[in-house]
């Protein structure tokens, strides 16, 4: 019998690769035919394979009466004997290869197998560690990956629709290939660059690098924009406008440099 | 009986209507990162700054490219590309439906070009990355076109500059012109 248990391990350079389990074509003809025709519950057992519990609380998100998977007839199981389809999180410790291969072993053909989070597909952060085998798929053959760290409860939902075959994937593979003559123009080339880069750095010192970003692009697009009345009474009336303190309080800042550069 | 039907009907469904519905992500929401690869200058400061090596670049010397790639798989959405990047080419999308059946499909790719230097004619740097620079010092410089030698100096890779720059020392004979000035 093909037994995950005792086949070999193969290496690749310096590093072991643990034998993935295959699923005989009689198994994947069931399953094949199973899903074209689903008109019942599936039961879902959950194996943590050394995850964060990031992605448990979401799973635990997921059946709340918010998003409530159990519309669908998903259900959490306790027992891998119960389950149709086996959730996989975290990056697989060395330690927990064996107890997902059991549980793999115990739920009963045909059986989905799900991926789950970023650990779960890839290894995510934790995929160069000594002590994982960074993703589900190195052990066992996965059907459906849903990344995300952790995933939503609404990821979790499209993620099972997709693995019922109720929903299509959306997301393809691709490849961009440079064009003749692509060229990148710079923003906002009226303003002069040491100015750009002084009112961006003291917008990202006071709101942080991602807001900052969008802070000081919401400004420059006021010090851009076309209009009658000079630009110090116009960034005033601009300031004046916010109704948030704290936009008023950056602005106030960046009007501040820009007033100084004019001035000095 | 009555009470407690009047509170359900009172109290209404909270139970999102998704899937059959667009689900609607909040403001903000860290969702998949879209790559524009046209505003993209392959400058790698994304890949730099990814924490779990999602996004990989691969410079192929021989081809004179320079590839680019995201792992959606192992994104864990933290924004840091978005941060990073100088020309706003990466950012975060509210998009979440990102379930796949095969792993491929995870992975998005961009292919660059490199610029040959003009001197030794290896490849030194993406092409778009050298423009990039070039209008940014143009830019700095209060300057809208660039003169044949800016042009020559700004496509020569740093070892041939250096190699012209001794060149040029050494055609002036700085040794002599010391000696006399004594």
């Amino acid at each position: 019998m093909n037994s995950p248990f005792n086949a070999p391990f193969t290496t690749d350079g310096l590093q072991a690769k643990p034998p993935v389990v295959s699923i005989p074509d009689q198994v994947a003809k069931m399953k094949a035919a199973l899903l074209k025709d689903i008109q019942r519950s599936a039961y879902v057992y959950r194996v943590d394979c050394g995850g964060c519990n990031g992605c448990e609380i979401e799973i635990f998100g997921t059946i709340t009466p918010v998003f409530d998977a159990e519309r669908f007839g998903i259900k959490v199981v306790p027992s891998p004997r119960h389950a149709d389809i086996l959730l996989y999180t975290g990056a697989v410790t060395r330690s927990m290869r064996m107890p997902a291969l059991r549980s793999w072993e115990a739920a009963p053909d045909p059986k989905i197998v799900i991926s789950y989070g970023a650990c779960g597909c890839t290894g995510g952060i934790f995929h160069d560690m000594y002590c994982v085998w960074g993703g589900t798929d190195k052990i066992v053959p996965v059907d459906v990956f849903i990344p995300g760290c952790p995933p939503t409860p609404a990821a979790t939902i499209y993620g099972f629709a997709v693995a019922l075959g109720l929903l299509g994937q959306k997301l393809k593979t691709h490849t961009h290939i440079e064009q003749e003559g692509e060229s990148v123009p710079v923003s906002h080339p009226d303003i002069p660059y040491k100015l750009r880069v002084a009112l961006e750095r003291e917008a990202r010192r006071m709101a942080g690098y991602r807001q900052g970003r969008d802070l000081v692009e919401e400004f420059l697009d006021q010090l851009d924009a076309k209009a009658a009345a000079p630009l110090p009474e116009r960034m005033k009336r601009f300031v004046a406008n916010q109704e948030d303190p704290r936009r008023a309080e950056i602005f106030g800042c960046l009007e501040g440099i820009v007033t100084q550069a004019i001035g000095g | 009986m009555f009470k407690l039907l009047k509170e359900i009907l009172r109290t209404g469904d909270a139970t999102v209507q998704y899937p059959f519905a667009p689900y609607e992500a909040s403001k903000d929401f860290r969702g998949k990162p879209e790559h524009d690869a046209e505003k993209c200058i392959a400058c790698a400061a994304c890949t730099i700054a990814c924490p779990p090596n999602a996004i990989h670049m691969e410079t192929d010397l021989d081809a004179g490219t320079r590839t680019w790639s995201i792992d959606y798989g192992r994104c864990i959405f933290c924004g840091r590309c978005e941060e990073s990047c100088p020309t706003g080419a990466i950012g975060l999308t509210p998009e979440f439906e990102l379930a796949v059946m095969s792993k491929e499909d995870l992975t998005v790719k961009a292919v660059f070009q490199l610029d040959h230097c003009r001197s030794c004619g290896k490849p030194f740097a993406p092409l778009k990355e050298v423009e990039y620079v070039g209008k940014l010092l143009a830019q700095t410089g209060g300057e809208t076109e660039r003169s044949a030698r800016e042009e020559q100096i700004l496509h020569t890779c740093p070892e041939c500059k250096r190699k012209n720059d001794l060149e040029q020392v050494s055609r002036m004979k700085i040794a002599a012109q010391m000696e006399t000035s004594k």
